[in-house]
């Protein structure tokens, strides 16, 4: 599904080039749940900035199916970023002065969704994650773990079939963390792909695969058996 | 979408206080002066189109040259009508007025006494059918058609006799003869060059049922037939004036030619002498056209300059959206309705305050304004218009700024918005140049009304009072002159043309006596006191005596008669001040005028013209005012004095008095009204752009406040922040000083060419505007970096 060739990203100081990725070659398929760990400054969310289109200042390939993202025009590439990916952040970045429905609705009118659609969809996340009766709260009336769990269904509402989120449990105390984590192993049984970077080993449970970086390359490339 | 939309961008406003207050007051006022500008405009624009066939209708005028110098008068024969509705095909309907007022004022009793009315006009029958105004009662073919018909405004009717329908019928004196109401019409709209309260038949007139050729004293209007060529008219109007008039005005030696004008440029187009209604100046219209402009581009600067300096606050939100997914023209579409629901805020009050000014607006601009059409479709449709192009022009650039931004680089904040900075920089420059550019206009038109009002004019209006004066009163004069005189109330006495602040009547000096020259001159009728009466200062040869004969006691043009020339008309004669003393002139209707003395120049007309030849004689029957000069002291007791003979003496004609200088102030007028305007709309763009000021300096300062707090741990003072914040921005308001400066001058030159006797120019104009707009500039600059000194260094260091 995505298959990265030989992505560069560096940054030009004065006497030399700084190197944050080197020679990435990666293949991730259709239905993986994909961990990227590794220490601050490995490279872990830049890889996944590019993986997200939401950095397009590389060298290398980037091959989405059958297309070149590296290719393609802007607005293939706006709409491709809009139908396919889904986005969590490790402080949610939720719009302050949006309501927790509001939030959701916010991917979906970019999408230009019917209104009836909207209500509907939302109803469903809103149902799914417990959280009908805070549908009208702001962000700031909220716990961390309930801010994500918004995160998170403002991510999938426009039906990503890949998921990116960057550290989404870095902010949260560890109960919390775990309800998240439970929400991507069972958006991960549903057929999204999920790639996630993070810092926590426990974390990378959830998931089928297990990417370790160093020094932006690629160290360590291991599936995870569930026993 | 577009609901979303709003909702956002009323929360984010709702959010960010002192941002949307800046701009919500800052549009508001713009809009508001915006508004009313356009408003007054308009009401300049429509005047006399609100006649039927406004464009078929003519005002008959006619030109007098003489050497090189033209002077347009408004006024002609009253057989010119008669004559063109016979003899030219082209005219469909014509009317005359003859405006009374000019003359005298008349006295009106409705059975309760006299009282002095100034508004008063003969019309032929045809009045309303050409100028067709709404009779509240009457048949307009009828109300004008007999001798000693009246027709009343609305609310001069109620003001004799408290209803306007049951008027009709009644009776009213006019000057002790008798008029029968013959019709009620609404009052003279405020846009109608044609103003006054009662209309009389012409037929009434002892000219009205005899056309003449002479004088030319009427205001005669034609209505041309449809599809007629105005051009061709006017060539045949030619022929007609020749055919009858031709052969006197060759005997006079006049050269005239008469002209058409379009009823709808009476207001706006060329002036003409003697006029209904004062006329405006076109340029006027313009130079507020232009500042309405200025005004609101000032209120969109202030919008733009602040929402790019906010942009900075609001990137993340922009690169979040961009993440889910936004477009560019999503975005877009974002902070344009964020501009546009301002804008409509702004707009919705403006109305609200415009309907609270606009009575006091009526009474200092006069002119009312007229608040249905704003709410008219039409109005409606433009407002909407309006709101939509006023919030694309304020929200377009900080869109692009924001919606441009790179969601990586929005997200991690990293995003500096310097890009634009030289946008920002040059409407600051902008804003600070129409600010200190009409603060330099006001100062020039206030300097040059102050040197009007304290030029020496040659003659003492001070404790100066005029009381008007009737032929009538003739035969009394001397014992109302010795009463007052006696009763100490007065120090002396004149009989006069007119007040000497603007000498009206032209005569000409023709060749004849010890002169060889033909010039016009301006004629003062006077009596014997005028001289110390206005304390003029007779520089050559004597006063006048009683000795001195009338001009209406002159029986031939050869017998001797004594006149007091000024220095200008001595020196048109070719004389020193000395030679002409005793000298004769022809002056016209006598060709034996000795010359016995001669005063120092004094303006006798507008400042806006240069001191011309005057001669002054004695010719008390032609005057209009009595001027008396009170002695010392209180005026009012003197004038309760003077009330008191007036009333036992002339019981008939009602106290006015006048004083001298407040007429002489109240000929500036129209110049008062613009320098206050100016006044007012530099306070405005100052106060608007003082604002944006501020909210700009709070931006940078919010940027800049860990390296203001790394400055007062290193020991800076407060004045050290202040500098160094206003350092950038002061230089930005010098640029906008020179470019006001050159501004200043090319405007004080073009405003004082129409001065003959301006001012001297100074620098104090430049030196006081550039001084208030920048200490009000850096009093901001400097309250707000107050706020960011006083913070704790510890909290906004640790926080970084």
């Amino acid at each position: 599904m995505i298959q990265l060739k030989e992505i560069d990203k560096f940054i030009e100081s004065r006497f030399q080039r700084i190197f944050i990725l080197k020679g990435i070659n990666l293949t991730i398929n259709e239905g993986e749940f994909v961990t990227l760990m590794g220490p601050s400054g490995a490279g872990k969310s830049t890889l996944l900035n590019i993986l997200g289109l939401l950095d397009e200042d590389y060298a290398g390939e980037y091959w989405f199916g059958d297309n070149n993202i590296t290719k393609m025009k802007d607005r293939e590439r706006s709409s491709l970023h809009k139908s396919e990916f889904g986005y969590i952040f490790q402080a949610y970045h939720l719009i302050d002065e949006l309501t927790v429905y509001e939030n959701i609705e916010t991917p979906l009118l970019y999408r230009k969704v019917s209104s009836n659609e909207r209500k509907s969809i939302i109803a469903n996340l809103l149902d799914r994650f417990n959280m009908v009766a805070k549908k009208d709260l702001f962000p700031a009336q909220l716990s961390g773990g309930q801010q994500q769990l918004v995160g998170i269904a403002r991510a999938i509402a426009g039906k990503p079939r890949i998921l990116l989120a960057d550290e989404p449990t870095g902010n949260l105390h560890s109960g919390q963390a775990k309800e998240i984590m439970e929400v991507f192993q069972e958006l991960h049984q549903e057929g999204t792909t999920i790639i996630q970077a993070t810092h926590a080993r426990e974390n990378a449970d959830y998931g089928t695969r297990l990417i370790q970086m160093l020094d932006g390359k690629i160290d360590q490339d291991e599936v995870i058996t569930h026993v | 979408m577009w609901k979303n939309y709003l909702k956002v961008s009323f929360r984010n406003l709702q959010k960010r206080k002192l941002y949307t207050g800046i701009n919500l007051l800052g549009l508001t006022i713009a809009i508001v002066s915006f508004l009313a500008i356009c408003l007054y405009i308009n009401h300049e624009w429509s005047y006399d189109r609100m006649y039927s066939d406004y464009n078929r209708i003519y005002r008959l005028n006619q030109e007098f040259r003489s050497e090189g110098e033209s002077q347009l008068v408004s006024s002609t024969p009253s057989s010119l009508i008669p004559t063109l509705i016979d003899e030219v095909p082209e005219v469909e309907n014509g009317t005359l007025i003859f405006d009374l007022s000019i003359f005298s004022s008349v006295m009106i009793d409705s059975g309760e006494g006299n009282q002095e009315e100034k508004s008063f006009a003969y019309a032929d029958e045809n009045f309303f059918e050409v100028f067709d105004f709404d009779l509240i009662s009457g048949n307009p073919n009828q109300v004008l058609s007999e001798p000693n018909q009246l027709v009343l405004t609305k609310s001069t009717a109620e003001r004799y006799f408290g209803n306007a329908i049951s008027s009709v019928g009644k009776a009213l004196k006019v000057d002790n003869q008798d008029y029968i109401i013959s019709g009620v019409m609404e009052d003279f709209p405020s846009n109608s060059h044609i103003d006054f309260d009662f209309i009389a038949s012409f037929k009434t007139h002892r000219h009205g049922t005899k056309p003449e050729w002479s004088p030319s004293n009427y205001y005669n209007y034609v209505k041309l037939k449809e599809g007629a060529d105005p051009q061709g008219f006017e060539g045949k109007l030619g022929q007609i004036v020749d055919k009858y008039l031709g052969k006197d005005l060759a005997e006079y030696g006049y050269e005239t030619a008469f002209f058409i004008q379009p009823v709808t440029q009476i207001h706006l187009g060329d002036q003409t002498l003697g006029s209904i209604k004062p006329g405006s100046d076109i340029r006027y219209i313009y130079i507020f056209g232009v500042v309405a402009l200025l005004l609101i581009a000032i209120g969109i600067i202030n919008y733009v300059n602040l929402a790019t300096a906010e942009a900075t606050e609001r990137n993340k939100e922009v690169g979040l959206r961009k993440a889910m997914g936004a477009g560019r023209g999503q975005l877009f579409g974002q902070f344009v309705s964020e501009s546009m629901l301002l804008t409509f805020a702004s707009t919705v009050l403006s109305l609200m305050v415009l309907y609270l000014i606009s009575p006091k607006f009526a009474s200092l601009s006069g002119v009312p304004l007229n608040l249905d059409l704003v709410v008219s479709p039409i109005g409606i449709a433009l407002l909407i218009a309006f709101i939509v192009l006023i919030g694309i022009l304020a929200g377009l650039y900080p869109s692009l700024i924001l919606s441009g931004m790179e969601p990586i680089k929005a997200l991690a904040n990293k995003t500096k918005v310097g890009g634009g900075a030289w946008v920002r920089k040059s409407l600051v420059v902008f804003q600070f140049f129409v600010s200190i550019g009409l603060l330099i206009s006001t100062f020039v038109v206030k300097s040059q009304l102050d040197y009007m009002k304290e030029v020496n004019l040659g003659y003492d209006k001070e404790h100066l009072v005029s009381l008007n004066y009737h032929y009538n009163m003739r035969e009394g004069i001397e014992t109302i002159k010795n009463e007052i005189l006696r009763s100490g109330a007065a120090t002396s006495i004149s009989r006069a043309a007119d007040m000497p602040i603007h000498i009206k009547a032209g005569y000409k000096i023709f060749p004849g006596g010890d002169n060889q020259r033909e010039f016009m001159i301006t004629g003062y009728s006077v009596d014997n006191d005028i001289i110390q009466t206005i304390d003029l200062d007779l520089i050559a040869g004597n006063n006048f005596s009683d000795s001195d004969i009338k001009r209406s006691d002159l029986e031939e043009r050869n017998e001797h008669f004594t006149a007091i020339l000024n220095e200008s008309a001595v020196k048109e004669m070719g004389w020193t001040v000395e030679e002409a003393i005793g000298k004769t002139i022809n002056l016209g209707f006598n060709e034996n005028t000795e010359v016995k003395g001669v005063v120092r120049d004094f303006y006798f007309n507008s400042l806006h013209h240069q001191v011309g030849p005057l001669v002054i004689f004695n010719d008390p029957d032609q005057a209009n005012v009595l001027l008396i000069k009170l002695p010392e002291g209180d005026p009012s007791k003197h004038l309760s004095t003077l009330e008191g003979i007036w009333e036992e003496l002339v019981p008939e004609r009602p106290f006015n008095p006048v004083f001298v200088d407040q007429a002489y102030n109240q000929m500036y007028s129209s110049e008062q009204k613009s320098g206050w305007i100016f006044g007012l709309f530099s306070g405005i763009a100052i106060f608007i752009a003082c604002m944006g000021l501020f909210g700009l300096v709070s931006y940078v300062a919010l940027r800049r406040t860990r390296e203001i707090s790394i400055r007062k741990v290193l020991g800076a003072t407060q004045g050290n922040v202040v500098s160094v914040l206003a350092a950038d921005f002061l230089k930005l308001l010098s640029f906008a000083a020179v470019l006001a400066i050159g501004f200043g001058i090319w405007f004080s030159k073009s405003w004082l060419q129409d001065f003959a006797n301006q001012t001297e120019p100074s620098i104090w104009p430049y030196i006081i505007a550039i001084g208030i707009v920048f200490s009000l500039a850096i009093f901001t600059i400097a309250y707000r970096s107050w706020k960011v000194f006083s913070l704790n260094p510890a909290k906004t260091l640790k926080s970084d």
